[in-house]
């Protein structure tokens, strides 16, 4: 592990929901080319720090800090300009809208002049950079003017992570990107999160394939009923002692 | 579907071709009931009645596709209305000229109608009252501020040219139904090719991904009522224009058929979907029926059933066309 500043690092974060304590003073840190396993059992609070470290949730209590400096996040805009990119595990995706419209939502291309100033959309612009951002990714998607509705569970999660990986200056969270994918785009999206570790990007992968996760991780953070339990290299689990860890069989 | 395979199936799964189909039926029909349907003077009246019509349906059109509903526009359009005659009266009394009282009428007539929605869209971001309660509280605000602040009468002396402007005098369009024609292009510009109205439906289809791009979906929400208040502002004017008086009964019901333009144009009321040359052929027949069945002398009241017959057809065909989407 390195010694350098994190470029994102969450210290002692709790969140209620209501009466629910959801986290319970979590720590965590990224650093730039690693990818750190997220895992827990349903509801241990893994997708809730995803959503404050994306600032679609904002912590009850705690300190975020992008390069050493200390952020907050008061909507997901603030930290997607921040350069935080976030796959939701629920759909992040506006199935009535078209492929492209999809990856370039909330930065839509302007038609040059008067008329961009007027907010008039530059589509066919931003159809083909759709389509070559997707495959510069190494997800083949079908016709970007296609609508979301009308791909396959897997088509969509395709595109969901390539609007993230493509627009993404820092770190990248995925929160079961894997799910609703057959074996050969699971290994697809491995594969993603290898190529962007190498590019130089923080990356967040939550995952209950844990072969994934020991495949793919450098670091394994596991949480369990909102509590952090466990964060150590990868290299110290197997299959058995992180499973252990989840459920609460093996102690900390 | 590609260019070339396009065939009769592939048109019927348009709806605005429907609707034309639809209009021109209904056209053909009346004219076989009774002659003088296809005369200039019935066009003259369809349109006028069209005009206020498919401005607050458009309105209705944005915020159902973002996922809400307004049931304050027909308030709005009697709420305006008033008040610009009131203002008329008084610049009027004043000496102003008529165009300039007017113009400044139609001006706060737009103000009054987007305060209105402006009130609806603080209701459902700040107070996070569902739109359907909301528009529903506005709705009978607005129509009880109409009554008591009118004791019930219309509001008359305001400039003495204003119905002159509601006389057609391009087809069958007036000079001000003109100036609505270019209002709905432009606003169908803004609806399908530019930001605004890719917000609008990204926010109907999904909020929460709406939010996570990083749009500021409270105040799309805040932008969208008060467009469909102020458009409701425009129409409490053209009322005005057409009856030379401010009446605090213009716009009565006009949520409903407004909504009902809406859901014959073919827009989901889930939220997500809507075309507005739908919107705009929905608002059409229904004027068209209205109209054509008072000329073929059926009585009025059959005009709701068969609107009500309209509107359960439109939705069961967008039913239909949606599974021949999904067995794709
Ligand atoms: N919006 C919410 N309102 C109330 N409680 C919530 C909300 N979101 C999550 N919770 C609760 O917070 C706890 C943590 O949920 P979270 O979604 O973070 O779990 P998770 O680790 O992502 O689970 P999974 O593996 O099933 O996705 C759960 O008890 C859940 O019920
Ligand atoms: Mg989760």
């Amino acid at each position: 592990m390195t010694s350098q500043t994190p470029i994102y690092e969450a210290r002692n974060i709790s969140k209620s929901y209501g009466s629910v304590d959801a986290l319970v003073g979590v720590n965590l840190k990224i650093h730039a080319g690693e990818v750190v396993g997220l895992v827990g059992d349903n509801g241990a609070g893994k997708s809730t720090l995803v959503k404050c470290l994306s600032g679609a949730h904002q912590p009850t209590s705690g300190q975020m800090l992008l390069d050493g400096k200390e952020v907050e996040w008061k909507t997901p805009h603030e930290a997607i300009e921040a350069g935080i990119e976030t796959l939701y595990q629920e759909s992040g995706l506006a199935p009535d809208l078209s492929v492209s419209s999809n990856v370039f939502l909330g930065r839509e291309e302007l038609v040059k002049g008067p008329l961009g100033r007027l907010g008039f959309l530059a589509q066919k612009s931003m159809d083909k950079k759709a389509h070559e951002d997707l495959e510069r990714v190494g997800i083949a998607v079908p016709a970007s003017n296609r609508a979301v509705s009308q791909l396959s569970g897997g088509q969509r999660q395709a595109v969901a992570i390539g609007r993230a990986v493509s627009w993404a200056s820092k770190i990248i969270i995925l929160d079961e990107p894997t799910n609703h994918l057959g074996a050969r785009q699971a290994g697809e999206v491995l594969n993603i999160i290898e190529r962007v570790k190498s590019e130089g990007f923080g990356v967040i992968f939550i995952s209950h394939t844990l072969p994934h996760v020991l495949q793919v991780t450098d670091r394994v953070a596991v949480l369990r009923l909102g509590r952090l339990v466990a964060d150590k290299p990868t290299s110290e689990f197997n299959s058995e002692t992180l499973l252990g860890t989840i459920t609460g069989l093996i102690g900390e | 579907m590609d260019k070339a395979k396009f065939n009769a199936k592939g048109l019927l799964r348009n709806q605005q071709v429907i609707l034309l189909v639809v209009l021109f039926a209904m056209a053909a029909f009346f004219t076989s009931q009774n002659s003088i349907f296809l005369t200039n003077a019935v066009f003259g009246n369809i349109i006028s009645d069209w005009v206020p019509l498919v401005l607050i349906a458009i309105g209705e059109t944005f915020v159902i596709i973002s996922g809400g509903i307004d049931l304050s526009v027909g308030s709005a359009v009697g709420l305006s209305g008033i008040i610009a005659a009131f203002s008329m009266r008084y610049f009027t009394a004043h000496n102003m000229t008529d165009n300039l009282s007017l113009t400044l009428g139609l001006l706060i007539s737009i103000g009054i109608g987007a305060v209105v929605g402006l009130v609806n869209g603080f209701l459902i971001t700040k107070a996070n009252m569902v739109p359907f309660v909301s528009t529903l509280v506005t709705l009978g605000a607005a129509r009880g501020l109409c009554i008591v602040l009118t004791a019930g009468g219309p509001i008359a002396d305001g400039p003495s040219n204003a119905i002159d402007l509601s006389v057609p005098k391009v087809g069958p369009f007036s000079y001000p139904g003109v100036a609505v024609l270019g209002l709905v292009i432009i606003l169908g510009l803004f609806m399908h090719k530019a930001r605004f109205g890719r917000y609008t439906f990204a926010i109907g289809s999904n909020a929460f991904a709406a939010r996570s791009a990083g749009i500021n979906v409270n105040r799309h929400l805040v932008k969208i009522y008060a467009l469909s208040g102020a458009l409701a502002g425009i129409a409490g004017m053209y009322f005005y224009l057409r009856l030379g008086v401010g009446s605090p009964t213009s716009g009565q019901s006009g949520e409903l058929n407004a909504i009902a333009a809406v859901v014959i144009g073919g827009a989901s009321l889930s939220g997500g979907v809507g075309k507005l040359l739908g919107t705009a052929l929905g608002s059409l027949i229904l004027v068209t029926v209205t109209s054509g069945l008072i000329i073929i002398g059926v009585a009025a009241n059959w005009n709701q059933v068969v609107v009500a017959i309209l509107i359960a057809a439109a939705v069961f065909s967008q039913g239909i066309r949606t599974l021949g989407k999904k067995n794709k």
